[in-house]
């Protein structure tokens, strides 16, 4: 299993995919911050700049699936995953006597590893550059708030440990890169409509009646649509659930799909 | 006798289509197993089943003892070495890249050991060569491909079509490292080829296969045997002596040929030649003559199909 993850790892790092994937997410995390400045610049709203945008709100934005970077990285990796089946590699190891459910995990774990260094590095640019142009928070920082920052992280990490799941399940159901990111892009979007709608029916219901709660669990819990993560200074207990529930549970399921669909199949 | 591969029955169906129907072959240690078979006859799918590439439908196989229902099967494929159909190299990377990859699955961790195995194929140049395998020739990725599969130390090495794409030298190159690993080290080989003249210069056991089912297994002693054995008789009447061989000859040893007809196997010429007399028949020409692998080929296959 080591030396499999090794391998998942090194093809990977080495794959000129993901060169590309870096500059992208580089040139991303730059260009957001810097984007915002100049409009507000534009519209001669400088004074009101820090009241609209943080540093930390940018930095927790750049991890959201549906948006530029957290959108393209899970796309660039799957074609790398997928590079397995396409070179016909995935057979130097099944011969190897490698077992398929060893295979599959070494390819969730590796896949896991890229996305969160691509990620957090693409995030951490973003913050960097967006701590030339605004304040931290509109609030004064307080050592409560490292506690939230690292809690929040975390959060975002297991939406891409869940993320990773989903397209190792695809790669390996699919066999092929162009089949898993049209399936990819198609969750992603039909979630994002999911979520425009419960986020619509929330503005249509009383506040604090039961729907009202429902719809809001459900709009936190969508993972590619949720703003809940890294934009308060506390979490409710409602709200871990929120982000728990459907990143543990996706990912379980997504693993166990995945293992069961690759022992199943026959491989060319 | 040590069996490194035995087959029970195995059949493997695609969709509501058999590709092998009840698959009986078996490979001792030592051997150089020749599988031979026209395109499409399960060559292929048999290498796919032993190495776990796919699932049999029905019937099971033991590969070094152990059922591939046992979760042992595992263990005994670290012994083997393959290339399935075409070499599986990262096009992405360099040949030094790519056997070390093979070694970090293997988990080796000894530079020598690709050094040699590059060497072993007559690629040592690429050891520090940076090009990335996409921009190598189809036999240059073919040699990269047996230096992968050779790396780990292997018992077993299956090679489909392993020819493939190899300029007359490299054939050779091949086919010497095939003989001298065989002899020095006792790897025991499965090759599937088309070439079967050069098929013929390896291999120590052959198996037929024809739409998917193992027709023959025969040792290439027995080979030259029945190879030796073929008489050729031309006739006026080609037709007439067709049926009065068919008569007295079973009809699996008579290929029919453009005046006459080739027999195979013991036949008892003089009774043979005066019925064919008799008849009212007059022969044209009467030769015996050794056959090739082609021609055993195609008379243990009804001569339907070309390998």
């Amino acid at each position: 299993m080591l030396n499999l993850l090794k391998v998942d790892i090194k093809r990977q790092f080495m794959d000129k995919l993901f060169l590309v994937c870096a500059i992208i997410g580089g040139a991303l995390a730059i260009f957001s911050p810097v984007l915002y400045k100049l409009l507000f610049s534009g519209l001669g709203a400088d004074e009101f700049l820090d009241s609209f945008v943080s540093a930390k709100a940018q930095f927790f934005t750049a991890f959201s699936p549906a948006n530029n970077f957290g959108l393209i990285a899970p796309i660039l990796v799957s074609i790398i995953l997928c590079k397995d089946f396409s070179y016909g590699t995935i057979r130097n190891k099944i011969t190897s006597g490698k077992s398929r459910v060893s295979i599959f995990l070494s390819m969730f774990l590796s896949s896991t590893l890229v996305m969160s260094v691509l990620m957090v590095a693409h995030a951490l640019i973003t913050l960097f550059v967006s701590l030339i142009f605004f304040d931290y928070q509109s609030e004064p920082f307080k050592a409560a708030d490292i506690g939230y920052f690292m809690l929040s992280l975390l959060f975002e990490l297991l939406v891409y440990v869940f993320i990773s799941a989903l397209i190792s399940f695809f790669c390996v159901a699919m066999k092929n890169a162009g089949v898993s990111v049209v399936m990819y892009v198609a969750v992603n979007f039909l979630f994002s409509i999911i979520g425009s709608i419960t986020m619509i029916a929330g503005m249509a219901v009383e506040p604090d009646s039961t729907a009202f709660k429902v719809l809001e669990f459900l709009n936190n819990s969508n993972l590619f649509t949720s703003t809940m993560i890294g934009t308060g200074t506390s979490y409710e207990l409602s709200q871990v659930f929120a982000v728990l529930v459907p990143t543990v549970l996706g990912s379980a399921l997504f693993i166990f799909l995945g293992i069961w669909a690759f022992s199943k199949k026959d491989l060319k | 006798m040590e069996y490194i591969l035995k087959t029970n029955g195995v059949s493997k169906k695609y969709k509501n289509r058999w590709v092998l129907r009840d698959v009986n072959m078996s490979i001792q240690r030592g051997d150089i197993y020749g599988f031979v078979g026209e395109n499409g006859s399960g060559k292929t799918t048999i290498i796919r089943l032993i190495t776990g590439l796919i699932f049999p439908n029905e019937g099971s196989f033991e590969l070094f003892g152990k059922s591939n229902t046992s979760p042992d099967i595992l263990e005994s494929r670290a012994k083997i070495g393959a290339i399935v159909e075409s070499p599986s190299i990262y096009l992405n990377m360099s040949a030094r890249d790519n056997l070390k990859m093979q070694c970090d699955i293997l988990g080796i961790n000894d530079e020598e050991k690709i050094k040699s195995a590059l060497a072993e194929v007559g690629l040592y140049d690429l050891y520090s060569d940076t090009r990335k395998a996409g921009n190598f020739s189809l036999g240059m990725r073919q040699r990269l491909g047996i230096a992968m599969a050779l790396i780990g130390d292997v018992e077993f090495l299956i090679l489909d079509e392993p020819m493939n794409g190899l300029d007359p030298a490299g054939i050779v190159d091949i086919r010497e490292l095939i003989i001298r690993l065989n002899r020095e080290k006792g790897i025991t080989f499965l090759i599937s080829s088309h070439i079967l003249t050069e098929l013929s210069l390896v291999a120590t056991r052959y198996g037929i296969i024809s739409h998917g089912k193992i027709i023959k297994e025969i040792s290439s002693d027995e080979l030259r045997n029945e190879c030796r054995r073929s008489v050729v008789i031309e006739a006026e009447d080609r037709r007439a002596l067709l049926v009065l061989l068919a008569k007295t000859i079973p009809v699996d040893d008579i290929v029919p040929v453009p005046n006459g007809a080739r027999i195979y196997g013991d036949i008892d010429l003089n009774d043979t030649l005066s019925a064919v007399l008799e008849s009212g028949n007059k022969i044209l020409s009467v030769n015996c003559s050794e056959s090739s692998i082609e021609d055993y080929y195609l008379s243990v296959t009804g001569g339907a199909h070309h390998a």
